[in-house]
Order: C-alpha cells, then sequence, then structure tokens
C-alpha cells in the first residue's frame, strides 16, 4: 500500500472520530487554540485547517453554543457544548462504544490468527 | 500584523459576502493565539509571522475549509440528472433530424450541408438543454427538493438473462431518428405544390413515393415500437420478434426500391454538370442494397438470440 493509500484511509478513519472527540472536549468551554492544544494533550492531533471550520459547522448545527469574550487585550471566541450537543454525544458515545467492542473483538481475533 | 490583515483580507475575498465578517474575526483570533504561542506572548517577528501563515495554508484553501464548495449535482442525484439528459437530448436529436429534414426538403441544398444542419442544431439546443437542466437540478438541490423517486419494487427487476438486455436509450433514439427522417421524406413532398416541387433538382420518384407511402403503417409501427422500448428498456420474446418482423418489412423495401427502378428523379439539367444520370443510379441502387444489410443483420442478431433462450 502507498503512503498516499494510507494517508486518505486514516483521514477517513478519523473524520467521524473527529467529530466525537471535538464534541466530548467541549463540555468545558474552550476557544480554538485551547481546543486544538487539549486535543493535542490528550493524543489527538488535529491541524488548524480542520478544526476551525470543523468546530464552525458544529456551531452553525447547534451542537455548540459560541459567546465572544475578552481576555489578554483581545476577543476570543468560545465554544460549548449545547443540550442538543450533549444529547448526540450520548447517542454517538454508545454508538462508539458499541463500534469499539465489536472492533476490538474483530482485530483481536484477526491478530490471533495472524499469529 | 499588517501580514496578517493581508492575509485575513484574502481569505475573505474568497467566501460569501454573509460569512466574511465572522469568519474573518475568528480566524484572526485563532491566528493571534498561534503567533502568542511562537513568539512567547512577545511581538512575533516577520518571519514568525510569515511561518505561522504558511501552516494555515493558502488563502483559498483554507475559505475552502471553512466554506466548502457545493457540486451543482450531488452524488446521489446523479442518476436521476444523467437519466433526464439522455432522454432530453435524445428527443432534442429526433426533433433536429425533423426539422433539419423539412429545411432541406424546402431549400434544396446537398446532404454535407444537411448532415451540418442537424449537427449544428443539434449542438446548439442540447447546449441550451444541458444548461437548462443542470441549473434546474442545481436550484431543486438548493431548495432542498429530492427528485430521486425511491418507489420501486424488487419484483419488478427484469430476470437476469444476457448482456444484451437491456436496451439502450442511444439505439432507441437513433431508430426513432431514422423513422422520423423517412416519414419526413416521404410525406413532404405531399404538402408542396405541383409548381414547387417541379423546382426541386432532386425528388423521389413516383413509384419510390407510392412503395414508401405504403410502407407508412409499417414506420409508424416502428415509431410506436421504439417508445414501448422507451417504457420498457428489456428485451423480451414478443420484442425481439416484432423486432425481427420490422427489420424483415424493412429489408424487403429496401430490395424493392433498388430492384425496381430509379428512386429519384431529378431535375437533370441542374445535375448533368456534376454527375452522369447512370452513374447516379448505380449509386443509389448500391446504397440501399447496403442500407439493407443493418436491418438483415438485426434479423440475424435477434433470431440467435431467441434461439439461444429456447436451448
Amino acid at each position: 500500500m502507498t503512503t498516499a493509500q494510507l494517508d486518505k484511509m486514516r483521514l477517513e478513519l478519523r473524520r467521524g472520530v473527529l467529530v466525537l472527540a471535538v464534541l466530548a472536549s467541549l463540555k468545558q468551554p474552550h476557544y480554538g487554540y485551547s481546543l486544538r492544544q487539549k486535543l493535542q494533550q490528550d493524543g489527538i492531533d488535529i491541524d488548524e485547517g480542520t478544526l476551525y471550520p470543523l468546530v464552525r459547522r458544529l456551531a452553525e448545527q447547534e451542537l455548540l453554543t459560541s459567546e465572544w469574550r475578552q481576555g489578554e487585550g483581545r476577543e476570543r471566541r468560545y465554544y460549548q457544548l449545547s443540550e442538543l450537543g450533549a444529547q448526540l454525544l450520548d447517542q454517538l458515545t454508545a454508538e462508539w462504544q458499541q463500534l469499539n467492542g465489536a472492533l476490538g473483538s474483530l482485530l483481536g481475533t484477526a491478530s490471533q490468527e495472524k499469529q | 500584523m499588517e501580514l496578517v490583515q493581508r492575509y485575513i483580507a484574502a481569505v475573505q475575498r474568497e467566501l460569501p459576502e454573509d460569512k466574511r465578517d465572522e469568519i474573518g474575526r475568528e480566524l484572526k483570533a485563532n491566528i493571534l493565539d498561534q503567533l502568542d504561542a511562537l513568539a512567547n506572548y512577545a511581538e512575533p517577528s516577520q518571519q514568525q509571522i510569515s511561518q505561522v501563515l504558511q501552516q494555515m495554508g493558502r488563502p483559498s484553501k483554507v475559505a475552502r475549509q471553512f466554506v466548502p464548495a457545493r457540486p451543482l449535482i450531488e452524488a446521489e442525484q446523479m442518476q436521476t440528472y444523467l437519466y433526464t439528459l439522455y432522454i432530453v437530448l435524445g428527443v432534442l436529436f429526433v426533433i433536429q433530424v425533423l426539422g433539419s429534414t423539412v429545411a432541406w426538403l424546402d431549400n434544396d441544398f446537398g446532404l454535407l450541408l444537411y448532415m451540418k444542419s442537424v449537427l449544428s442544431g443539434f449542438v446548439g439546443d442540447a447546449c441550451l438543454a444541458f444548461t437548462a437542466i443542470t441549473l434546474g437540478f442545481a436550484f431543486s438541490q438548493q431548495q432542498g427538493t429530492s427528485l430521486d423517486n425511491n418507489n420501486w419494487q424488487p419484483e419488478k427487476l427484469p430476470p437476469v438473462d444476457a448482456p444484451w438486455q437491456y436496451i439502450s436509450l442511444q439505439d432507441i433514439f437513433t431508430n426513432l431518428a431514422t423513422y422520423a427522417f423517412v416519414l419526413v421524406v416521404v410525406w413532404y413532398p405531399a404538402t408542396l405544390s405541383p409548381a414547387d416541387l417541379a423546382e426541386k433538382s432532386v425528388r423521389l420518384s413516383e413509384h419510390a413515393r407510392l412503395a414508401l407511402s405504403w410502407f407508412t403503417p409499417v414506420m409508424l409501427a416502428g415509431v410506436a415500437f421504439c417508445l414501448w422500448q422507451l417504457r420498457e428498456r428489456y428485451w423480451n420474446r414478443t420484442m425481439q420478434w416484432l423486432n425481427i418482423g420490422l427489420n424483415l418489412l424493412s429489408i424487403a423495401m429496401l430490395i424493392y426500391l433498388a430492384a425496381a427502378g430509379p428512386l429519384l428523379e431529378m431535375n437533370s439539367g441542374r445535375w448533368v454538370e456534376v454527375i452522369g444520370w447512370e452513374r447516379l443510379h448505380r449509386a443509389m441502387t448500391y446504397g440501399l442494397l447496403i442500407t439493407a444489410c443493418f436491418p438483415a443483420y438485426e434479423v440475424l442478431r435477434d433470431a440467435r438470440r431467441l434461439w439461444q433462450a429456447r436451448s
């Protein structure tokens, strides 16, 4: 498999998971840069070009609330999970756990067969 | 910081007007946060600013990430869109053949000019239809109207038989255009006065016109058959037998026309310097016989398919 193919598949694999990660991280309010740092600290590396538009799209879907606040001499837009977003996060989390369990068992079987 | 302003302005230029201020404001806040982190909350150097902006990416790319481009036709609509397009283009082709044939018979121009008239007229109409259909689909998509019809029943799918059982739209419309052409050639002269007819440099001979007018019901049956194919789109045994019958009648008519004397009557005074009468007659005879090979091929093909389906 070429690097380009691997990159494309990784991107597809991560796309849905990133929404879950962003929603989960925004239980506490964050502005763009601080959210990116939090995700990085938790082991999810995401570039600005993906993160900032994603956060805006989630806010447009009313899954996040946002407000401009003044701090350190300039304004920042803070995002936080809305009520609708919290409901969706619960559902997505259950879905993720079910998928993760099924995949874990599938991948575990596959690695045992390989051995 | 002037570089940051220029960068944000370049991104904003690529955005829809109603989103420029909001996204520009947010982008600026994000860039300044990154610069703070890079310069450790000191005044960032020009090089550091440039580095952050490079990392963000080309302004047009950033704008597309915030407001992704929407295709005119979504993937889910593509099948319906293409089907509509092919049907409309097919109908336009038949109409163009009709129109060009009338103009050809009316104005007495050559065969090449006739073909050019069909082609250029069709291309013009096709461009207009393509634009109108594409914009129509794009508009309905924007309004959130789905043109996809989900009312289908698996039981109505045809049985899996042979790869040729699906009738292509191209075949149907080519046949329709051929019938339309011959019908106009046969019947249009009947609308002209004898004086106008005598003016024509070339026209169907009397016996050919009579034979073809007797053949009209077969051609009309052919048109109805094409319309039936357009509705069904799958060959079945009845269709194959009908196609064999229509093609056998066409072969008989073409051979009769080839054998029974001159197909055309000419105003020899206008043609004698171009081509000899005998030579043209021979060319027409061979032309008819060669044309008869096409339905003959279809007869053999359909008979073979029916034979294979039986065994």
